[in-house]
């Protein structure tokens, strides 16, 4: 990948970005809030935005989103490593009772 | 005034519908309506297309301290606890909510949604009046259904540390350990 196709892609993920949570945030409030894990404001100031403000905000050398696990914990649970006993679905359960814990990174 | 009245009707009816579409019995509706209960049989039978089921609600805690309940109602928990964090809105609107998020993990994960709406609003009641609490585990960090005074250094959860015969079931649609 060279630069500019970089710059493409990444304008890319972050318009569907975007107009996906834009989305979420308008069909169902509360529920986005928990599907993409931002606080309220920052759902408020995503559904007044024009498509030509999201062709703006979008452009950019850095991903808007980013990973909302960064410990090795849920991370492992996820792509199951590192535990033989459990089986798939049960680990991945498990992650998400404990991602679904953490809204202090939200609020 | 006349007009404002007919609207919250439109909002408490709205509500029914949507929690007997989620299976709820008519005594949740009892309680988080204002309409009669004369009304809500005919709106249950409309929407439902059947008689409500009688009987008493199930009443125990015990029934979330087991294995597999425990689990799914953690989940269920969690995000509850979640909207209520992050939005403002009327307890039952978090209940059908947070229910519905549950659900929806649970069938995109292939499991059963072992947690009727039922269960999940009494387990709110629960917790609300001090029956119930939240643990935190030991060893993951993660919130858990238990008993109120749980000694928190001490407590693992179930998925952490499961009883020998758990998740060994064959029935599709539970949680396997093997």
């Amino acid at each position: 990948m060279n630069a500019d196709q970089i710059l493409t892609e990444i304008r890319e993920a972050n318009l569907s970005y975007l107009m996906l949570a834009q989305s979420l945030i308008r069909s169902d409030r509360e529920q986005a809030l928990y599907r993409l894990g931002i606080s309220e404001e920052s759902a408020a100031m995503i559904t007044l935005l024009t498509p030509a403000q999201m062709m703006k905000i979008a452009a950019g050398n850095t991903l808007l989103c980013r990973f909302r696990m960064d410990d090795d914990l849920v991370w492992g649970l996820l792509t199951n490593h590192g535990k033989g006993a459990a089986n798939d679905t049960t680990t991945r359960l498990h992650a998400s009772i404990l991602m679904a814990g953490r809204h202090q990174e939200a609020a | 005034m006349r007009i404002k009245s007919i609207l919250t009707e439109a909002k408490q009816i709205d509500r029914a519908v949507t929690l007997i579409n989620l299976g709820a019995r008519l005594q949740v509706l009892e309680s988080e309506t204002d309409l009669s209960y004369e009304r809500l049989l005919r709106l249950y039978k409309e929407v439902a297309g059947r008689s409500p089921s009688k009987g008493q609600l199930p009443f125990s805690t015990d029934w979330f301290m087991t294995w597999q309940p425990n689990i799914h109602a953690s989940l269920f928990l969690n995000i509850h606890e979640y909207l209520n964090k992050v939005a403002v809105m009327d307890e039952i609107d978090t209940v059908i909510k947070a229910y519905q998020l549950y659900t929806e993990q649970t069938t995109a994960q292939g499991l059963e949604a072992l947690l009727s709406v039922t269960r999940a609003w009494r387990l709110v009641k629960f917790v609300d009046n001090g029956m119930l609490t939240m643990t935190k585990c030991s060893k993951c960090g993660g919130h858990f259904v238990s008993h109120p005074h749980e000694i928190a250094k001490h407590y693992v959860c179930g998925l952490c540390n499961p009883p020998a015969r758990a998740g060994k079931g064959k029935a599709a649609g539970g949680i396997q350990m093997h």
